[in-house]
């Protein structure tokens, strides 16, 4: 079970406390979906417990809002679950820091995602007895000098991690004279780091060894649970389902399911779940042993399509509408002061609102953003938007406000005597603008909003955190099921990098053409565009 | 150098002070219709601020400004309108950077004077020929030498038909050989009639043209008459001390 003592972000956490703690009365969510569903969140991404698959098999179940399903130990307790509450098990895929956010929200109506019952959580949420117990191992290779190890002590010099967040992290103060490694991202990262040899070992739970020495053999897993002086809390070493505070119905009944599942039964189903989970490396063995690429592809090719679909659509309308935004904004902010009073106070303002808005957005984190709205609307308002939508709405917002200053800088850049010749022909200020400063303020601000773009194809990585499922968000799901951290990620930055590159290119293309022809053609005869008096007056 | 009697525009007690500095203390004038006024006078004097207040690009501080007997600094005057009758040209061309040499001369006729595009379009090639650039209407601005596109922005002026049209040392920036060119599509629109008031510092030039001289120092206007008087009856020390710079002009 992962039992994570901080959050990796702090604010999200304040935020969501003191959303809880302070009694709004309006926090009270309506998790009972009249449609008969039940909304299940986990990570998909923590083997043996859930994981992601591209297929129904093994009575996988579906992700909401995608094609791809998921399994493990969790789903089939929550197909448990379902099967007796007469309701459908639906999967949302969710960040790990995005698990609370989406139950509170009513996003979900139940964590179930080897989550463990700590005591910080159980201020925000309510959970049930617990469904699994868990002991702790120290996974090294079999060659390793440590693979003997019998007590605490024997791991003197041991260069040891854990996953980051997560109370096994703490457990290595307990195994003295180790040198605890900066945490790791997930289990992909420790395996590869074990096998590449930047680390002598991980902690982490008895299924994981299980679950890696399918795929290694040559690891090794030493229990320190029974080592003598070796403490642990029994909510650390448990794992439990996890509801919303109001739910208390609901949290009644999933108990009685669970205790209708007994022990032997809750070893068997992962027992099953260990054989199942996928195993890229295993197969291929047996196979014709396709390349990595190619067996990548063809397991996750139109994953990874559409990871580069939705961040190019994230980042192209992203791009285009904060533009929009950025021009309207950027053109509200140049308006000169109006000489009436009541007229300068209401401009005042605006500007000010407007400051603000830039100030905030451009101050704070994409991905606090991200979690603020998407989680807090439907928290507060209970409005459920849509992941894409809100995605994109973050993209824009985001984007405007950079851009908003960058073409307020464009505007305020263009010569003086631009807007000076405008006026005395007698254009209104509209007509200055969209006529004259504008088409210039824009063409000089091109490489800005280029550059723009570029960014956003690289930030919207960081709404992973709301779970939409662009590029990098597939590339962890992919690392986590294959092992292979390396070449994915590798691969993913490749990606990246022809995308960025091409678009570079295209606006370089576009820019070229904004600046016109380089060369001009004389008019070697006029005459044909005069007026017969113009000719008669030439004679 | 047509004369009648109607005066166009009249500026009474003009005063402008940017923040401390009082730039403009009197500034009193008349011009008729026809007329081709220059201003002269050192610098800093407050020429180019005498001429930014008549086209309103600054707002005077007090006083008043007359055309055609209505007094345009009034709150419900229709200034753009105002602006459109009253041209400029400025020292440093100010052609738009986005456009080309003909739509330059057009985009006023449309916006402002809500002329077709056909109509526009005939009207500007027209004045492009008048100032001998009618072969460059692709051209870019900034393909242009600065003799050139200073000849464009005075077809743009006209292309609005202004009633007055204002000159801001139209030569100051050119070099030297380019300066001829433009000092004699000035010339010739000086016959067709059209008020002038121009800044310069070309006295060879101010003294063919003008009608009407004006020497502004330190803020007021310290010197008014015909070239002869100026240049050869200089009521005014200053005047006489400044213009002994160019006796040999
Ligand atoms: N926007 C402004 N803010 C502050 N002071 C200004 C501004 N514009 C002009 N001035 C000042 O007003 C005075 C008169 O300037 P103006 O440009 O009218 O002089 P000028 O007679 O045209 O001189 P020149 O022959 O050098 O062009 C100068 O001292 C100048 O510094
Ligand atoms: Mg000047």
């Amino acid at each position: 079970m992962k039992s994570r003592n901080k959050w990796i972000t702090a604010l999200i956490t304040v935020m969501l406390s003191f959303i809880i703690t302070s009694n709004f009365g309006i926090t009270q969510v309506d998790a009972k979906k009249d449609d008969g569903e039940l909304k299940v969140a986990m990570e998909a991404n923590y083997q043996p417990y859930n994981w992601t698959q591209t297929t129904d098999k093994n009575g996988a179940v579906p992700i909401e809002g995608s094609r791809t399903y998921a399994n493990g130990y969790d789903v089939k307790i929550a197909k448990i679950i379902g099967k007796q509450l007469h309701r459908k098990v639906v999967v949302v895929k969710t960040e790990w820091d995005g698990l609370l956010p989406a139950l509170t929200s009513g996003k979900a109506d139940l964590i179930i995602a080897g989550m463990s019952p700590t005591a910080e959580r159980a201020k925000a949420i309510n959970f049930t007895k617990p469904y699994r117990n868990s002991t702790f191992v120290v996974i090294t290779k079999v060659n390793s000098k440590y693979a003997n190890a019998k007590t605490l002590n024997d791991f003197k010099g041991a260069k040891l991690t854990a996953q980051q967040g997560t109370s096994h992290y703490a457990l290595i103060k307990q195994l003295k004279g180790a040198k605890r490694q900066p945490a790791m991202r997930d289990f992909a990262a420790m395996r590869q780091s074990l096998i590449s040899g930047t680390i002598d070992g991980y902690i982490a739970e008895d299924t994981e060894s299980t679950s890696f020495k399918m795929v290694d053999p040559d690891i090794k897993a030493i229990p320190i649970s029974k080592m003598a002086g070796f403490r642990i809390s029994k909510e650390d070493s448990t794992t439990a389902i996890g509801i919303a505070k109001p739910n208390k119905d609901l949290l009644k009944q999933v108990n009685q399911v669970l205790a209708t599942i007994p022990n032997s039964e809750r070893t068997k189903l992962m027992t099953t779940a260990i054989s199942q989970q996928p195993k890229t490396d295993e197969t291929s063995k047996k196979g014709k042993q396709d390349p990595w690429l190619v067996s990548v592809w063809k397991q996750f090719g139109g994953m990874i399509l559409s990871g580069i679909g939705m961040t190019l659509l994230l980042a192209s309308v992203g791009t285009i509408a904060g533009f929009f935004i950025g021009l309207f904004v950027g053109i509200i902010r140049t308006i000169p002061t109006p000489t009436s009073r009541g007229k300068r106070w209401f401009s005042k303002f605006i500007n000010w609102l407007l400051s603000v808005y830039i100030e905030v957005f451009r101050g704070t984190p994409m991905m606090v953003q991200a979690a603020v709205i998407y989680y807090g609307i439907a928290q507060f308002w209970h409005i459920n938007i849509d992941r894409t939508l809100a995605a994109l709405v973050i993209v824009s917002i985001n984007t405007g406000a950079y851009l908003a200053e960058i073409i307020r800088g464009g505007i305020i850049s263009t010569p003086e005597g631009q807007f000076e010749a405008a006026s005395a022909l007698g254009m209104t200020h509209n007509q200055r603008m969209w006529h004259i400063i504008l088409p210039q303020a824009i063409k000089n601000c091109l490489p800005s909003i280029t550059n723009e773009f570029i960014v956003n194809i690289k930030d919207t990585s960081v709404l992973s955190i709301i779970s939409v499922s662009e590029l990098f968000f597939v590339g962890t799901t992919i690392a986590s099921q294959t092992f292979k951290f390396f070449p994915t990620y590798l691969t993913i930055s490749a990606i990246y990098l022809i995308l960025t590159f091409t678009i570079t290119r295209i606006f370089n293309l576009i820019e070229k053409h904004l600046q016109g022809n380089k060369n001009y053609n004389l008019m070697a005869n006029q005459v044909q565009v005069g007026t017969a008096q113009d000719m008669e007056a030439k004679k | 150098m047509t004369e009648s009697n109607e005066t166009i525009l009249s500026l009474q007690h003009l005063q402008k002070t940017f923040g401390q500095h009082q730039v403009l203390r009197d500034i009193s004038l008349n011009i008729k219709k026809g007329e081709i006024a220059t201003i002269i006078g050192p610098s800093g004097g407050g020429k180019s601020t005498t001429l930014r207040c008549i086209n309103l690009l600054e707002e005077p501080t007090a006083g008043e400004i007359h055309f055609h007997g209505e007094n345009v600094l009034e709150q419900n005057y229709n200034r753009n309108i105002y602006r459109a009758k009253v041209g400029m040209v400025f020292q440093q061309f100010d052609l738009f950077e986005n456009k080309n040499v003909l739509a330059n001369c057009m985009v006023g006729q449309e916006l402002v004077l809500k002329r077709s595009k056909d109509e526009a379009r005939k009207i500007a090639l027209a004045n492009l020929e008048k100032v001998g650039m009618e072969q460059y209407i692709n051209a870019r601005p900034s393909q242009l030498s600065g003799g050139q596109q200073q000849r464009v922005a005075i077809a743009r002026a006209i292309s609005m038909d202004p009633e007055i049209l204002l000159f801001d040392e139209p030569t100051s920036a050119l070099d030297p050989e380019m300066v001829g060119e433009v000092l004699s599509v000035m010339k010739n629109l000086a016959t067709t009639g059209l008020t002038m008031i121009i800044v310069t510092h070309e006295m060879a030039f101010a003294k063919e043209i003008s009608d009407k001289m004006f020497f502004i120092s330190d803020g007021v206007i310290a010197e008014q008459g015909n070239p002869d008087q100026l240049f050869n009856h200089p009521q005014n020390e200053k005047t006489a001390k400044f213009l002994s710079n160019f006796q040999n002009n």
